[in-house]
């Protein structure tokens, strides 16, 4: 316990550091992945062939590849194509994937969740296709995904634990160099999983509160 | 040719492990529902902090731990052995979640009835409430059955020359990265295929079953 | 007043509302066969009949809520011909003529009251946010839901959702209101608030189809009551005549069935 104490303080700093790291890498596959998902999420179901067929590789590959793959796809496989890219950009490029992909998904199930009463109501109300999905699809469907998008936040930030295999220096990756130059492994990764564990149990709780804020008017 | 030889020795110990750590959270869940159940504030304070923290920290925190961190005496445990506990004990917390939840979707009025029909508790539990969580619980069971696929990639991390620690070898070797990881991609895309029909094949029979 | 209601005699004026040959099939089931009928401008009509019998099918075909597989609709004199392909633009010009009440409201829940009023009259007739919003509290003064306009649809029982529906179809000027069983999924007591508001606006001389099984709406506040049975019109006519003296046996046997509960 005392030791455990000792790694804390003084790690911590080095740790904290790596968890910005987790962090950032995040909320920037986040940022880039969401947007590409409400594309992908019309995609799948699109009339034009190229947009359905590009759409679906992404979201099966994306959905059905462990992010392990992808990770070491984008970092070790892409340099074969005379692409090489820095460790956290391959890494963020890999998650990105992944956002798109589970996300595209999830508001696809959102949308389809909107009462096809609701819908009739615009189409009798002589309300166009655009509008309909402007005003009544999208903004309900996407508020029916939210809990479960974030839930997939949390999963995501825990996945960014994975990034350290491809040497992006996040909490893991420096949990574990300090573990391997002081061989005080378990203290070292008992810290580092609760400040994984402080970020992700109460986002957790966020998004449960959020699903109950949400259904109010549903 | 070569390269899909060098992955799929990998594919035995991938499905081992998921087999194993599937078997060991299902088992390892049960006490869990039970603890989450309880109307003991104690028991279910423990329970409902055990799946948090469980769920909350990433599994190649918890595989690390078990893997470089714990040794009884002077035995370490195996990567196989860190792998599979590892999985598996995270594993529970999200079994746990989805079986409460299964229970929690039967009716009240399932248990209404079947106390006044003057039911023994083991009775409703084997015959009554048993039943329609399994039907409820199956689809969310094997949807999480295909993550654990996908997450038994991690046990690579530690060692385990499952079919991600075979792919990543060969691509060192072979230096053709692109294409031994799209076929290890599709090996798994696969691999969930026949998973993903049967619980869709399950959820059809099922909601024919259970109609209202 | 009944008396200025049998003045406006159904064969005398224009009608509103004309359907031709209507016929519509899932598969091998028959849903609609040769339904035809005529709404007087200023009427009531009011279509009763077993469940199943088709009535809501025939509502739901006039503003192409469901596709017809043949037979023609012309309301306000904005013609659709099932066999031929329909243009958005006439699609849109015929529901707009025509508004639109559920059994189940359909109100937007994501929106306030008085945006679920308000949005359509600026999507679809290309009102202004002010204007609209003066016409949607007009129409919830007369409603007598004015104090609902900020609260979200959730909060309102289902007696003011279905006033809340009938101002949103109002707002857009519509020649015809289509009721599709306004009161089946409200409580006797809470349904009598919408038959009033109903019975205020056959009186202003608004055109109305209503499919219904509240009898006595049918008998007091109609012009004119179609039965339906089985997919098709079995008999039509003044409302007091038919439930006196209904001349077809299914019509008494459902009849029968209705008013002896």
């Amino acid at each position: 316990m005392n030791n455990l104490v000792d790694v804390a303080i003084e790690y911590g700093p080095t740790l904290l550091g790596g968890l910005k790291v987790s962090l950032t890498l995040t909320i920037l596959s986040l940022a880039l992945g969401l947007p590409i998902g409400l594309l992908f999420s019309f995609g799948v179901t699109a009339k034009n062939k190229a947009f359905r067929y590009i759409s679906v590789f992404f979201v099966e590959v994306g959905r059905g590849a462990p992010a392990l793959v992808l990770l070491q796809l984008m970092y070790y496989g892409l340099p074969n194509a005379n692409l090489t890219l820095s460790s956290m950009a391959s890494a963020c490029l890999a998650l990105t994937w992944t956002t798109a992909a589970y996300s595209a998904e999830l508001i696809r199930g959102g949308m389809q969740s909107v009462p096809s009463g609701e819908i009739e109501g615009s189409h009798a109300l002589g309300m166009s296709y655009r509008d309909c999905l402007r005003f009544v699809v999208i903004p309900q469907g996407l508020r029916i995904a939210l809990p479960s998008l974030m839930g997939f936040a949390v999963l995501l930030f825990q996945a960014t634990s994975l990034a350290y295999s491809v040497a992006v220096p996040e909490l893991m990756s420096q949990a574990y160099s300090i573990g391997s130059s002081t061989f005080q492994y378990l203290p070292v990764f008992i810290v580092a999983g609760l400040l994984y564990a402080a970020i992700s149990i109460p986002a957790t709780w966020l998004s449960v509160g959020a699903e109950r804020l949400l259904s109010r008017h549903l | 040719m070569e390269m899909l030889k060098a992955i799929a020795i990998g594919l035995p110990l991938t499905v081992l492990v998921t087999i194993l750590a599937l078997m060991i959270g299902t088992v390892v869940a049960l006490p869990i529902v039970a603890g989450l159940r309880s109307r003991n504030r104690l028991i279910w304070l423990m329970s409902r902090g055990l799946v948090d923290l469980l769920r909350g920290i990433p599994p190649v925190v918890w595989l690390f731990m078990l893997y470089y961190g714990i040794s009884i005496g002077a035995v370490r445990l195996s990567a196989l052995q860190a792998g599979v506990l590892g999985l598996g004990v995270v594993a529970a917390a999200y079994l746990a979640e989805i079986f409460r939840g299964a229970i929690s979707a039967v009716p009240k009025g399932q248990w209404e009835a079947s106390s006044a029909l003057g039911f023994h508790r083991a009775t409703v539990w084997t015959r009554i409430v048993g039943p329609q969580t399994a039907r409820a619980a199956i689809p969310a069971y094997t949807t999480f059955a295909i993550g654990l696929l996908k997450d038994s990639s991690i046990a690579s991390t530690i060692g385990v020359s499952e079919i991600v620690f075979m792919s990543s070898q060969y691509a060192r070797q072979s230096g053709s990265g692109i294409l031994v990881f799209f076929v290890a991609a599709g090996i798994y895309i696969l691999l969930s295929v026949p998973l993903g029909l049967l619980s869709r094949h399950l959820d059809v029979k099922m909601r024919k079953a259970v109609a209202r | 007043m009944e008396q200025l209601m049998i003045e406006l005699n159904p064969q005398t004026t224009q009608p509103v509302v004309q359907v031709k040959n209507l016929a519509k099939a899932y598969g091998s089931n028959v849903v609609l066969r040769d339904v035809s009928l005529s709404v007087a401008e200023g009427s009531v009509t009011a279509m009763i009949g077993p469940s199943g019998a088709g009535k809501s099918t025939v509502l739901r075909c006039m503003n192409l809520l469901e596709q017809p597989d043949s037979g023609e609709i012309v309301i306000d004199g904005h013609c659709i011909n099932a066999g031929k392909k329909t243009s958005p633009k006439s699609l849109a010009a015929l529901r707009r003529s025509a508004g639109m009440v559920f059994q189940h409201f359909n109100l937007f829940p994501h929106m306030t009251v008085l945006r679920n009023v308000s949005l359509p009259q600026e999507r679809v007739l290309g009102c202004s946010r002010e204007q609209a919003n003066e016409k949607s509290m007009e129409l919830l003064k007369r409603m007598g839901l004015a104090d609902k306009a900020d609260q979200y649809p959730s909060r309102c029982s289902g007696g003011q959702q279905q006033r809340i529906a009938i101002a949103r179809a109002l707002a857009l000027g519509p020649r015809v209101m289509l009721f599709d069983e306004p009161t089946s999924a409200l409580d006797p007591e809470v349904g009598v608030e919408v038959l009033e508001v109903m019975k205020e606006l056959a009186s202003t001389g608004m055109t109305m189809v209503v499919v219904t099984h509240e009898m006595a709406f049918a008998e007091n506040v109609a012009d004119e009551l179609v039965v339906m049975a089985d997919g098709g019109i079995i008999e039509k006519g003044h409302p007091g005549q038919i439930l006196k003296d209904p001349q077809h046996e299914r019509t008494r046997r459902f009849l029968r069935a209705v008013l002896e509960r």
